[in-house]
């Protein structure tokens, strides 16, 4: 079982403290039997390193600043990992949400339920 | 309405079940000879003055900030045009909060971000910039230091320019808050001095505004960033009071300040506002009660003006939703009402684009709004503790008052407050409480309008994310260049050689970080002092 767990990198694109949503998401996605890998306040390049070093199936960024730093962590990771599936959410204001979505993002701002994104990570892990 | 039979049963969000109705019987035995008592009467449940909000309404005051200094000198200056009547810098969180300047590699690499959440101060120059033309000398001004380690630079900002403008410091009132609650629990920030040195800060504050400043509040404790991150409304009291004793008894150690004029400086404080507003309004009634109580049994304080708690309140942000946003103004509404009903003497409302953004101008207007209503139009200014004496409310203070001190003396028995930072102890309760809440929505417990029922929305407005400018990282650049450039260099590298120097004694850090301003040492130059007389805290939680 534990070699085909599949593995969820999870980061916040910002500099901003706020927890609790990453803290909660990757409560449920574990619960779900995923591994997931938290590191924090990253980076594009640390991004880019753990997302290609942990080979992971799946990344999740929390996004709680601008959106132009989230695109650019976006764009790398695809450039780095061609394929690999990106979801994110935070404060994700709707001009936001549709630059996202147009890099082929999935976005579940505030208010999703836990269990859409659980089962997005299935989904997007080919799960 | 249909009538069910079903035995559901209700909770408060401390987790008192709560009955149907309430009677006399029901108030705990050791709270009723205490609901007899007026407003004005230790131990002030029932407010901290007879005539209330009569003599003096809550003070309007709202987070504000974006952009370059300017944008949030505009911003502010448009608040209080529309009626705001204290003011709140908020500084780029970026670099105030890590006390990097902007060229710092972890800024660079967001750069976007700079600006976005508030106004990039690095410099008694910038700090100029945003207070130009503010009323400083007659309203209450929030400097802006909300994280711990970036106090002591944003309140000796401040307070340097309100000299330069002609002032003296005895003369200004405000805060800078430096909230433990925010820095090391809410929001855990990427570095941060450790919490045993933050303490050094904050009882240097004290200590500084005890002999220089005696209309500020040199610490805010904010229960507001415990209780929005997850404790309860008892956890968010009892968490409140621990942190209050750690200063307390840190102040009583040093013997520098008489121990009244410490506990008069850690007496305004903030809380959450949140949603079930009854509850909340108790939470307030609960709060001066408790530290009425406190400093009298652990400090021998009596003196009214110091065991008369202060509050200031912000309605809880994470109740406001990403979906129909304009339902926000309503929830605002009550949760202001639930905090004027406890008997707050400040509030701040959130903007109704929360969820999506710092507010925008209209949103910003509407807070104000919202809370003239309340004043103008709805008479709850009239009648001091409207709620006093019923039943309902009368049990919950009390039930509130003693569930907070379980959790109190729970912090205290791990060896209090700092201690339970440092494990991570009170960020494992928030997590559990946040988890709960979540449960509850996924399973249909409890509902939220507009996000788990009543999903259609016809609203002709739209609302996107408020964004401010785009040139506050560029002109922070150039403007921290132009200082390195046009400063007296000697005189910034003697200042900040001393402010080390303190650094690394015993002695108050406050008269150096004044000479620091004066003479234009920056923001990352003291972060990088810190960081290497203090190192880093060492973060419980990854975040």
């Amino acid at each position: 079982m534990s070699e085909t767990q599949k593995r969820i990198l999870m980061a916040k694109t910002g500099l901003d403290g706020h927890w609790r949503g990453p803290t909660i998401v990757a409560r449920a996605l574990r619960d779900a039997g995923y591994e997931v890998i938290m590191i924090g306040m990253a980076s594009t390049d640390d991004i880019v390193r753990a997302a290609v070093d942990e080979d992971v199936d799946l990344v999740g960024l929390n996004i709680g600043g601008h959106i132009d730093v989230a695109l650019r962590a976006v764009r790398a990771v695809q450039e780095a990992r061609p394929g690999l599936a990106i979801f994110a959410g935070g404060t994700v204001p709707p001009h936001a949400k549709r630059q996202l979505e147009a890099l082929g993002v999935e976005v579940y701002p505030p208010g999703s339920r836990l269990s859409d994104i659980v089962d997005a990570a299935a989904r997007l892990t080919g799960g | 309405m249909k009538t069910t039979d079903s035995p559901k049963t209700f909770h408060s969000s401390s987790g008192f079940e709560l009955r149907s109705f309430y009677t006399a019987a029901d108030i705990p035995s050791s709270h009723r000879e205490r609901a007899q008592g007026e407003p004005g009467q230790a131990p002030y449940h029932r407010g901290w003055h007879a005539t209330g909000y009569r003599t003096k309404p809550w003070r309007i005051f709202q987070l504000s900030g974006f952009g370059k200094p300017e944008d949030e000198n505009a911003r502010i200056k448009f608040l209080l045009k529309n009626g705001e009547t204290g003011f709140i810098m908020e500084h780029d969180r970026n670099t105030a909060d890590h006390c990097y300047n902007v060229d710092h590699p972890e800024v660079v690499a967001r750069r976007e971000d700079v600006g976005l959440t508030g106004a990039v101060m690095q410099s008694v120059r910038d700090i100029a910039i945003c207070l130009d033309g503010l009323p400083v000398d007659t309203s209450f001004g929030h400097a802006g230091g909300a994280v711990v380690q970036h106090a002591p630079f944003a309140l000796a900002g401040y307070w340097t320019v309100a000299r330069k403008r002609g002032y003296k410091l005895r003369e200004i009132a405000g805060t800078g808050q430096s909230d433990f609650n925010l820095t090391y629990l809410g929001c855990v920030t990427k570095q941060q001095i450790p919490t045993d040195a933050g303490l050094r800060f904050n009882a240097d504050i004290i200590e500084f505004c005890g002999e220089h400043l005696p209309r500020w509040v040199p610490v805010s404790i904010a229960g507001y960033n415990a209780a929005d991150t997850g404790l309860n409304p008892a956890q968010e009291l009892g968490t409140l009071f621990a942190n209050a004793v750690e200063y307390l008894d840190e102040m009583k150690r040093r013997g520098t300040v008489p121990i009244e004029l410490a506990a008069k400086g850690c007496g305004g404080v903030s809380f959450r506002a949140s949603i079930h507003i009854f509850e909340e309004a108790a939470k307030m009634r609960a709060a001066r009660m408790m530290w009425s109580d406190l400093l009298r049994t652990r400090y021998g304080i009596t003196d009214p003006k110091t065991a008369n708690l202060r509050i200031h309140c912000v309605t809880a942000g994470s109740k406001m939703t990403y979906q129909q946003p304009l339902n926000n103004v309503v929830r605002g509404t009550l949760m202001a009402l639930g905090a004027v009903m406890g008997g707050v003497q400040s509030l701040g409302v959130s903007g109704y684009d929360e969820a999506l953004s710092i507010p925008s101008e209209h949103a910003h207007q509407m807070s104000v709004r919202i809370q003239q209503i309340l004043q103008e139009e709805t008479n709850v200014c009239a009648v001091t503790d409207p709620l006093g004496g019923s039943y309902y409310i009368e049990t919950l203070t009390a039930q509130l008052a003693e569930k907070a001190w379980e959790f109190f003396d729970e912090i205290l028995a791990q060896g209090g407050y700092l201690a339970c930072l440092d494990s991570g102890w009170l960020h494992a309760r928030a997590a559990e409480n946040q988890h709960r809440e979540f449960m509850a929505l996924e399973s249909g417990e409890q509902h939220v309008v507009g996000v788990t029922c009543a999903l259609d929305d016809e609203s002709p407005f739209e609302v996107d994310g408020f964004v401010g400018t785009d040139d506050a990282f560029d002109v922070a650049t150039e403007r921290l260049n132009e200082i390195r450039r046009t400063r007296h260099e000697a005189g910034a590298c003697a200042a900040l050689k001393k402010l080390e120097s303190v650094c690394r004694s015993d002695a108050n850090i406050m008269p150096a970080m004044m000479d620091a301003l004066e003479a234009e040492v920056t923001l990352g130059e003291i972060g990088d002092v810190y960081r290497n007389v203090f190192g880093d805290w060492n973060t419980p939680i990854q975040t």
